[in-house]
């Protein structure tokens, strides 16, 4: 499915956050949006899958839709949005419940993402029994279950430790390298960028305006941890950021 | 100034204690002014108690009284037991009773009695209930009444009336609504259809049309209503004190019954020479926010009778005491013998 | 002496003290138990010795007979039938009342600033003063009883549910709508199980407040029931019922706290 981003602004009361965003996401693309906090990278993650009015500007989509697609824009979130009083398996049911399944469809399917993302054990499991990575590995399936036809991922692994956010990289790696899935990532994390996306969308701050867009043209699943040539796109991204950064560490909090 | 005027009212007030101690010393060795402490509700039945006081004659009888108005009856009486007031008059009920039961308290004279010829409680229903045929006494028989509480007078009075009139209180459904207003308004509004009421309520409800009087407690039963009492500890300790406090309040009754309830030859209440000076006295205390054209036919209105010398119709209690008790509301160890003190004011003889 | 700790620290050469003492209270069930039997003993030397006069306090025996007299005469039967039956349409019909209320103030901005303002304005009013519109309104019968606890219990359950439901985390409600959950699915699917734990805390409150409104409500026309029974003895100075009537009410509590925390457990196992 493809993406159009077209002459998206917004503003929160007096603070512009975006301007004038133009993009387009092709089918099968993986974009990562880096920037430091504050440029309005998650605003736009929002902008583009509907859960947030863009003061200008519209955000198209169009081309097919996977098979048993319920939900074509959904989201990965950051801290996971589990329902604690739902087991593992029954956060997933949750999605599918509004749909129109029937029982052995929808009982196929949790089986399916739970197969998919190693769950089966765990699947009468509450989330309070959970490790963050297994409670962020429910959130894929539970985004798997829908069928999407582009992942939105909102710092998928931002709150979890450094040793599990090497294993789940390796996983998205793997899923998204599987299913050619099209996906928007957002993340503070430059790391995670050179590894996962065809291209990475560097924004400014104040207001929020695309600074550069770089491509990498290494194939996702041959990528490596330590591999010169990602380092040296890592490095480049963060001197294409490093000031803005710095500017954004020094800034008090907005009150926005 | 300012600080010298205060000065000045200083030495005055230290002026004036230093005479008030020299005179009360002096007068000790005479004649104490006994400091008595009368507790009271702004009602027609605690008359005798307001013109003792505004005549004078606790004065004369050597006692310095001093009235607390209360709101309502049962603080009356535990302010007595406990000590905190010295004289109260108040309405016999089972909770009366049981509080004298434990011993701190004396009934030494009357209040209020139901006499026939006299205004009394009356019998009153609802214009639905009366509408719907209850029109006599006789027929209460499974309607409900409004009480304040069980083992009230009111209580009492239904249950005596029901003996009397020959139906059986039992078939009648009883609803205590805890305070007189709130039977007045489930009467007028046709919720219960049934109450015994003082006349001071009941004639003016059933003028405005708003309930039909059908009887009254008096044609059924002569009752001793309520009575004067002191503390135990009175009684032993302090008996010159409650001898001239009877005296005063007796006077008082005189007055009372001289002012409002003197009648003419065929028994009908007439207005003596002392009745307006009576009336003034206790307009005082009672319906003071009203106009006197307003207040003295409330105040005629709610004067029930009260016996010659505040005698107590000694019998009378003692059998309300067994009925109180025969249903459970009086424990049984009460003793009537015990908290009635005879021995200030002789008892009602039996006609 | 007492200042000693305060100096300066020189030079070390001792083992390290442990410093983490107290400030950790910790429950003792037998303690808890024992407190009451004491001060029951206590009370009962008080009034065997005189000490507290019979006026001013029954005795635990005198208390504990005249209970007694109420379970073998099964007046006390009659009398917890007449206020159970109260209490529970009183409780279910202020309990609804005030989740319906409270979900729509919590959700809708239309119902918002009303709702909040007139609850403010009308919750703090003692429902006893009202107790003669009341009997205008509703009678002297059973209705005006339920009236009388369903308002005490509904304005407390309109302000904890609208909490409760102000506290369901907004990321959890955003996740619903990004899967195009429909409004009823989340509002019974997220809101409703995320409000819950507050809403149940709630009714320990509504709980204690209608059996505090239980003796209010009888106080218009009741024959039977607890709080009429209590203000009955309270009339007529059997204080020894009076207070058997008090312990009555308070193991009736007691009860209703354990029967809510059975459900705490069975509808808040996932915590």
């Amino acid at each position: 499915m493809r993406l159009e981003i077209s002459g998206v602004s917004h503003r929160y009361d007096q603070v512009e956050a975006l301007r004038d965003i133009n993009l387009t996401i092709e089918p099968g693309e993986i974009v990562a949006l880096i920037g430091p906090s504050g440029c309005g990278k998650s605003t736009l993650l929002s902008i583009i899958g509907g859960l947030l009015k863009p003061s200008e500007g519209q955000i198209t989509a169009s081309g097919p839709v996977p098979d048993g697609c319920l939900n074509p824009l959904t989201y990965v979130f950051q801290d996971f949005a589990l329902l604690p009083w739902r087991t593992v398996a029954g956060n997933i049911s949750l999605v599918l419940e509004d749909h129109k399944l029937s029982k052995a469809e929808r009982a196929a399917r949790i089986d399916e993402v739970l197969e998919q993302t190693g769950l089966t054990d765990f699947r009468n499991a509450f989330p309070k029994q959970l490790s963050g990575g297994m409670k962020q590995r429910v959130g894929i399936a539970r985004a798997l279950a829908v069928r999407p036809a582009v992942l939105l991922m909102d710092e998928p692994l931002s709150a979890l430790d450094a040793q599990t956010r090497i294993l789940l990289l390796d996983e998205f790696a793997a899923l998204f390298a599987r299913t050619g899935m099209t996906a928007v990532y957002v993340t503070h994390n430059l790391n995670e960028a050179v590894r996962l996306a065809h291209r990475v969308v560097a924004l400014r701050r104040r207001p929020g305006t695309i600074k550069e867009i770089h491509t990498i043209d290494v194939p996702i699943d041959q990528r490596q941890e330590g591999d010169p040539l990602i380092v040296a796109h890592e490095t480049s991204l963060w001197e294409l950021i490093r000031d803005e950064a710095i500017a954004a560490d020094k800034e008090l909090e907005n009150v926005a | 100034m300012f600080s010298s005027r205060i000065r000045r009212v200083a030495r005055g007030a230290m002026a004036v204690a230093t005479v008030a101690t020299l005179s009360t010393a002096l007068v000790g060795i005479a004649h104490a002014a006994e400091k008595i402490n009368i507790a009271t509700l702004a009602f027609v039945s605690s008359a005798p108690l307001f013109i003792a006081k505004e005549k004078g004659y606790f004065a004369d009888e050597g006692l310095d009284a001093e009235l607390t108005f209360f709101r309502a009856a049962q603080p009356v009486s535990v302010a007595i037991a406990s000590g905190d007031a010295d004289f109260g008059v108040t309405a016999f009920t089972g909770g009366f009773f049981n509080l004298a039961a434990k011993g701190a308290l004396k009934v030494i004279g009357a209040q209020l009695h139901e006499e026939p010829g006299y205004d009394g409680s009356a019998i009153l229903v609802s214009n639905k209930a009366y509408d719907a045929g209850l029109t006599k006494v006789e027929q209460l028989a499974g309607h409900s009444f409004a009480l304040s509480q069980v083992g009230s007078s009111f209580h009492y009075m239904i249950g005596n009336v029901a003996e009397k009139a020959g139906f059986d209180l039992a078939s009648m459904e009883l609803k205590p609504l805890q305070a007189v207003p709130n039977m007045i308004g489930a009467l007028k509004t046709g919720q219960v259809d049934s109450m015994i009421i003082v006349p001071h309520i009941a004639k003016p409800l059933a003028n405005a049309g708003a309930a039909h009087i059908i009887g009254w407690v008096n044609d059924y039963v002569p009752y001793q209503v309520g009575g004067l009492f002191t503390s135990s500890r009175n009684v032993e300790e302090r008996r010159d004190v409650v001898a001239h406090f009877v005296a005063a309040y007796q006077k008082g009754v005189a007055d009372y019954r001289a002012a409002l309830l003197a009648t003419d030859g065929n028994g009908k209440l007439v207005k003596s020479d002392t009745t307006d000076e009576i009336l003034k006295i206790v307009h005082k205390y009672v319906y003071a926010e009203d106009p006197e054209e307003k207040a003295f036919p409330k105040i005629r209105n709610g004067a029930m009778f009260i016996t010659q010398d505040a005698k107590l119709d000694v019998n009378d209690v003692k059998k309300q005491v067994k009925w109180y008790q025969d249903r459970g509301y009086v424990s049984k160890d009460a003793n009537p013998d015990d908290f009635i003190d005879t021995s200030f004011i002789p008892p009602l003889e039996a006609k | 002496m007492s200042l000693d700790h305060l100096d300066p620290v020189k030079s070390m050469n001792e083992p390290v003290r442990f410093r983490a003492v107290g400030f950790n209270p910790r429950s003792n069930p037998l303690a808890a138990w024992g407190s009451f039997v004491v001060l029951i003993i206590l009370w009962q030397i008080g009034c065997s010795t005189g000490f507290i006069s019979e006026l001013a306090m029954p005795s635990p025996v005198a208390v504990s007979k005249s209970l007694w007299q109420l379970i073998v005469s099964g007046e006390l039967w009659v009398h917890l039938a007449a206020s159970g039956q109260r209490l529970a349409v009183g409780w279910v019909l202020g309990t609804v009342a005030g989740l319906v209320v409270g979900f729509l103030v919590g959700m809708f901005s239309w119902a918002r600033s009303p709702g909040v303002a007139l609850v403010s304005a009308l919750f703090p009013i003692p429902k006893i003063a009202l107790l003669p519109l009341f009997i205008i309104w509703f009678g002297i019968g059973e209705p005006s009883k339920f009236a009388t606890i369903g308002f005490g219990v509904f304005f407390p359950t309109v302000i904890n549910t609208f909490g409760g439901v102000d506290n369901v985390a907004r990321n959890l409600i955003r996740m619903g709508q990004s899967f195009d959950m429909s409004t009823w699915s989340i509002v019974r699917k997220i809101i409703l199980p995320g409000a819950l734990p507050t809403i149940l805390s709630g009714f320990r409150i509504s709980s204690s407040i209608a059996i505090i409104l239980l003796v209010a409500a009888e106080m218009i026309g009741a024959q039977y029931g607890i709080g009429a029974l209590i203000l009955s003895a309270g009339s007529l100075y059997q204080t020894d019922q009076l207070i058997a009537g008090v312990v009555v009410l308070s193991v009736f509590g007691l009860a209703i706290s354990w029967l809510l925390g059975r459900l705490d457990k069975w509808l808040l196992s996932w915590r």
